[in-house]
């Protein structure tokens, strides 16, 4: 039975893209097909943006936790940041008139559009994503 | 990041340097995106489009044929850019993104921003 991985980083971008290819790797070798590949890439690079930016707030004295576990199956990551959280619930629609010109705020809505299930922790700073291998 | 054709199950994850090229081209000034426009390369791109969006009433064409990838902070550097050229009194308009791009772009709604275009000619010529 697979076990979850576990990743510490530097709260830096760059570190960032080590456990990305990591997991890539394994979504590779686990065959999924490129649709569900570019959903988990595009997701993946939302949340370790976003614990780095907002939750982080780019300092580089904090860290990113990345725990992951890749089956034939299913993709889980779990991401989380050293911030104070944040209410998801809060996060405006960017899609919504008012919003569509905002140059941030797409990246929660981009995850949820591309994954099959985006759930945050009650404290806002870990985010859990799951992509099936349909 | 390469992608196979459609339908292809094959995946290839090697990511592809991100450049900017600019030129001008009929009174346009045309922004080529090649490569994977990732979460470490976005701020170049936000840059670079709101440095040509402050000239006066900037024609700016995005020519995306050449992107593989993009994020949702390379996406704010596109809005960013439009900002900044309404704010001149001029436009930006994007050309030929490959259809998972532009499907994000129509997700996004971004396309209520962007007149999207399938060939360069076409989007310089556009009234």
């Amino acid at each position: 039975m697979k076990q979850f991985k576990e990743i510490l980083i530097e709260n830096d971008l760059h570190a960032a893209k080590g456990p990305e290819e990591d997991i890539l790797r394994d979504v590779a070798a686990c065959g999924y097909c490129e649709n569900a590949a570019f959903a988990i890439k595009l997701a993946l690079e939302e949340a370790m943006t976003n614990a780095f930016r907002h939750g982080n707030k780019c300092d580089p004295d904090k860290k990113i936790r990345i725990r992951y576990l890749v089956t034939t199956d299913r993709v889980e990551i779990e991401i989380s940041d050293d911030g104070e959280g944040f209410c998801p619930d809060e996060v405006p629609d960017p899609t919504q008139p008012g919003f569509i010109d905002r140059p941030h705020g797409r990246g929660i809505m981009l995850m949820r559009a591309y994954l099959d299930d985006v759930q945050f922790s009650v404290t806002g700073n870990c985010v859990r994503l799951v992509k099936l291998n349909k | 990041m390469t992608m196979g054709e459609s339908g292809d199950k094959s995946t290839d994850f090697t990511e592809t340097p991100f450049t900017v090229s600019v030129s001008r081209l009929q009174g346009a000034v045309v922004v080529r995106l090649v490569g994977s426009c990732t979460m470490e390369h976005a701020d170049r791109l936000t840059d670079q489009l709101v440095e040509i969006a402050s000239q006066p009433k900037p024609l700016i064409i995005v020519d995306m044929a050449g992107l593989d990838f993009i994020e949702s902070t390379g996406l704010g550097g596109l809005v960013s850019g439009y900002l900044r050229a309404r704010k001149n009194e001029g436009e930006i308009r994007l050309v030929s993104p490959p259809p998972f791009i532009h499907h994000i772009l129509q997700l996004t709604r971004l396309t209520q921003l962007f007149q999207v275009f399938d060939n360069l000619q076409k989007a310089i010529e556009q009234p």
